[in-house]
């Protein structure tokens, strides 16, 4: 089974997404900050993450480049309240983000690039 | 029996003492009743205008955090880090190095991965000392820093520097070692979307004490009270000035200082009166006295606003000895500042400022460490000459002190009930003790600091900032 | 006499800090509770949200059983303060939707509470609840209120103002731009920046037709969020408007062109049109952004346009345009305008 983690600060969002990634046969973990990560899921090998970028003491770009490092997985979406053209524009161009939704967002398009 | 002199005097001098006392005490309590009123206000229209929508929006006004260093060597790295790390998507980013001795530079220059960029053509429209030379990070997620390497010229100096080289319409400044709260610009900005006929010319927030607390990543982790008492009598004493002292005053438009600690600004009306002046150590003070009166001159309405939450933190005094060194610094720049600006003194040019404000400031924050250090006096001179009855003394002592405790206890209720800060009983018991032991422990080395200031401009002994040696926040990985 | 009088001022002094001490112990564990059971009702709703969006194999959505969740968390009339915080979650919760799921919720929300709590709202004199209930009713999408919502956008606070003319625009789109002449008072920075949202985010296809009939209103609010507007939609025919407004003699007027321009590429002729603008603009701090922007956008460098700034331009200007001259290797021009000033100097007066 595939595995997705998903980091929303939002409990309602993130259970829409949990309930959507487990609809599309995903092995969901479901946090709400970064902080909930343990050391076991540094070893997952997660086939998509699904992450705010708005945590407390880290930057959204840093952030970007530091969870390639920390975290394995295969793609990384980004699901944000911040999502200005400019910091769409300047994320998108890490090139390590599959794909960027900016809050109002339509979840058929998140279903389309998971499937 | 004692001459009928002496009693006219000492009835004429109680009388005076008593209005002193009854005058302070009604505008305390008038501004609890304001800064009440305020606080549900702005909790109201704080719902129409939350964190999400705004940091989800375009065309917010853009910000420059300017926060000047001088040999933070130790704490710098995390410290740009954390301040890198705040949520807003149109900010940058400037640390002044006001010419450290120590090798605060070449760290930044390490960690960021600086490189020197052309200063040659930046207009400087506020004068100050060299600039030596600008950096940028060649690293795409640290672009919005900017450091300015430049010669030492004190805070007041190193800001107005800040300020030359930013180019957004508000500007911010701090000190590098706060600590700011994650949403913290996102909050200052909420009263510049909401302008209206009034232009904003200072905005400011409340400072906390973080001594003792968990800070991890330059983030507030876990709030706690400090271990000493005398830091934990400044929580509470801050929670005071702060909540219902500056609340109060901006319910009515009366408020007349912006902590330089942190405080948002418009750059055009920053550089229309020359920033910061650098020959006074309350230069925070002296700039709103100035904008204000700026804006009286060119008759445009105006006002300075303030945010009921604790944005910033910070580190307090624990040692006696630089308590001291601090209040006698902010009784020296308050002397500067209320001499310099001695033409507003009931001018009424100067509207409200003129006649209320600025009388207020001169009677009150500065007239009440000598009134009260007059009244130790009279106290000691009429014992001597046995015209005090002891009962009547500890009675009337008792009174005024009830009255002080409840004022701090109706503050921090206030503090507690609306902020998400010192939620559990323990702390909330440490705070009153806390309050109810500063007059005997924490209130006598205050009016020495401030008199010690005061002795110092009158006998014009110099000293500048002095040096504030800090423990460092309590930091985990 | 006057001791028995400061003992009755000790004594009442003392009950009045007691009374502030249960105070303060009451309001401890009422807020301590209250925060739990909201937790929990965020959770249940989260819950129920998710499974009627996404209900699993073997797991089909019951709305029986979710209404009969919420009245055991305390959400019916007799609690308006719960009814009240399910009401925030569904807004917050269909705000940060679009698309089908959006519509999804819509169905959801007419089935389960809130009573009709918003349109009661409307009738009070409270500006903080009147307010809200606008909000409530746009963002819920009850159109049927549309006329009591319109009858507020001129209301004397501001909150009101602002959520009715902000209902206007959720409710009619792009033919809310008939009412823009008939408001009183100014809009704030804030309205314009929500106007523009949700006029993008519920009507992404820009009807010019209101847009150009609402070019004639005077009011400088209205041309701030009418350039807002063309710089979101990417209006590039509209251009012009922009244009028109660069050199306006008000200063916010000013500022929002010279924002809302720099999102734009130029032709030729709007790019001269803009530089003879340029000279007529009486702040220095916007002059420079333009130049950065003309220089940004300008296929090759105009020499005579920035020696014209170089020679006759304030201090600012001039340190502006040698710099941009500069960067275009135009090192001769600008070293030839220092010589110059300094044999200016040289000379004795």
């Amino acid at each position: 089974m595939k595995k997705a983690l998903i980091i929303q600060q939002d409990v309602i969002i993130l259970k829409i997404i949990e309930k959507l990634m487990q609809l599309n046969s995903y092995d969901c973990k479901a946090i709400r900050s970064i902080s909930d990560l343990n050391i076991e899921d540094q070893t997952r090998n997660f086939d998509i993450i699904i992450s705010e970028i708005l945590f407390d003491g880290i930057a959204p770009l840093d952030f970007v480049y530091q969870i390639q490092e920390i975290i394995l997985h295969k793609s990384l979406i980004i699901v944000t309240n911040m999502g200005q053209e400019r910091i769409r524009h300047e994320i998108m161009n890490t090139n390590k983000v599959s794909g960027f939704f900016a809050v109002p967002f339509d979840l058929d398009r998140i279903q389309k690039l998971i499937a | 029996m004692e001459p009928e002199w002496e009693r006219i005097i000492f009835w004429a001098v109680n009388l005076l003492f008593l209005i002193y006392g009854v005058s302070l005490i009604s505008i305390y309590f008038g501004g609890i009743i304001l800064s009440d009123r305020a606080v549900k206000r702005n909790k109201r229209r704080a719902h129409f205008l939350q964190v999400k929508d705004i940091v989800s929006a375009t065309d917010i006004p853009s910000v420059t955090l300017i926060a000047p260093a001088y040999n933070e060597g130790l704490t710098i790295v995390e410290n740009v880090r954390s301040l890198l790390a705040i949520q807003y998507p149109f900010y940058e980013l400037i640390i002044v190095n006001d010419g450290s001795k120590d090798n605060s530079m070449e760290l930044l220059i390490e960690k960021f991965d600086l490189e020197p960029r052309d200063a040659t053509f930046i207009t400087q429209p506020l004068p100050t000392a060299t600039v030596n030379k600008i950096y940028r990070s060649r690293k795409q997620q640290y672009k919005q820093l900017t450091v300015i390497d430049k010669n030492n010229g004190g805070k007041a100096d190193a800001l107005n520097a800040g300020i030359n080289f930013a180019h957004t319409e508000l500007v911010l400044c701090t000190d590098a070692d706060c600590i700011i709260e994650q949403d913290a610009l996102i909050k200052m900005v909420r009263p510049y979307l909401e302008e209206g006929r009034e232009e904003i010319i200072a905005c400011g927030a409340a400072i906390g004490i973080a001594n003792d607390s968990v800070i991890s990543n330059g983030v507030l982790k876990e709030l706690r009270l400090p271990k000493d008492l005398i830091p934990t009598i400044q929580v509470v004493e801050y929670i005071r000035n702060f909540l219902i002292g500056r609340m109060g005053w901006g319910e009515i438009n009366g408020l007349m200082l912006v902590s330089g600690a942190f405080g948002m600004y418009p750059r055009t009306r920053m550089i229309e009166v020359g920033g910061f002046n650098h020959g006074t150590v309350g230069e925070d003070l002296e700039l709103c006295f100035r904008l204000r009166m700026h804006m009286e001159k060119i008759k445009k309405p105006y006002k300075i606003v303030y945010i009921p939450e604790t944005l910033c933190w910070t580190e307090a005094p624990t040692d006696v000895k630089i308590l001291i060194k601090q209040r006698e610094r902010w009784a020296r720049g308050l002397w500067e500042t209320l001499v310099l600006h001695r033409n507003l003194f009931l001018n009424p040019k100067y509207r409200n400022m003129g006649i209320f404000f600025f009388p207020y400031w001169c009677l009150f924050e500065f007239g009440a460490p000598v009134v009260e250090f007059l009244g130790l006096i009279s106290f000691c001179i009429f014992w001597y000459m046995g015209l005090i009855s002891i009962n009547t003394a500890i009675l009337l002592f008792l009174v005024i002190y009830l009255i002080g405790c409840i004022f701090s206890t109706i503050s921090i209720f206030m503090y507690i009930k609306n902020f998400r800060h010192y939620t559990t009983p323990a702390q909330i018991t440490e705070l009153l003790l806390a309050a109810y032991l500063e007059p005997f422990v924490y209130h006598p080395i205050l009016l020495f600091g401030q008199m010690k200031g005061y002795y110092k401009k009158i006998f014009k002994l110099n000293t500048g900032w002095g040096a504030m040696t800090r423990k460092g926040f309590n930091t985990s990985a | 006499m006057f001791t028995t009088v400061l003992f009755y001022i000790i004594k009442f002094l003392f009950f009045i800090l007691m009374g502030t001490w249960i105070t303060i112990g009451v309001s401890l564990m009422y807020r301590s509770r209250r925060k739990r059971h909201l937790n929990k009702i965020e959770i249940v709703f989260a819950e129920i949200t998710s499974r009627y969006l996404y209900p699993l194999p073997g797991q089909p959505f019951d709305l029986v059983r979710a209404n009969r969740s919420f009245r055991d968390l305390g959400i019916h009339p007799g609690k308006p303060k719960n009814v009240q915080y399910l009401i925030d979650l569904m807004i917050r919760t269909q705000r940060s939707l679009l698309g089908k799921n959006y519509e999804k919720l819509e169905l959801l929300y007419k089935q389960i509470p809130p009573y009709r709590v918003s349109q009661k709202k409307l009738l009070s004199k409270k500006w903080h609840i009147k307010a809200r209930g606008l909000r409530e009713i746009y963002e819920m999408d009850q159109k049927q209120y549309i006329k009591q919502v319109i009858r507020e956008i001129n209301h004397e606070n501001i909150y009101v103002r602002r959520e009715a003319q902000i209902g206007m625009v959720v409710f009619l789109g792009w033919e809310s731009f008939r009412f823009i002449p008939y408001l009183k008072w100014d809009m704030t920075l804030w309205q314009q920046i929500k106007i523009v949202e949700k006029l993008h985010d519920l009507y992404p296809i820009a009807n010019l037709k209101y847009l150009r009939k609402a070019y004639n209103i005077e009011k400088p609010y209205a041309r701030e969020l009418i350039m807002r507007i063309i710089r979101k939609f990417e209006l590039v025919e509209e251009i012009d408007y922009i244009i028109r407004y660069i050199d306006s003699p008000n200063f916010d007027t000013r500022e929002t062109a010279i924002y809302c321009i720099s999102s734009f590429q130029l032709s030729e002729k709007q790019l001269i049109r803009l530089k003879y603008k340029f000279m007529n603009i009486v702040n220095s701090e916007q002059q420079v952004q333009l130049l950065k922007y003309i220089d940004r956008i300008s296929p090759k460098v105009d020499i005579p346009f920035y020696k014209l700034l170089l020679y006759s331009g304030n201090d600012i200007i001039k340190l502006c345009s040698a710099e941009i001259l500069w960067g275009h290797k135009c090192i001769d021009e600008v070293e030839e305008f220092y010589y110059h000033q300094y044999s200016v100097q040289q000379q004795p007066a």
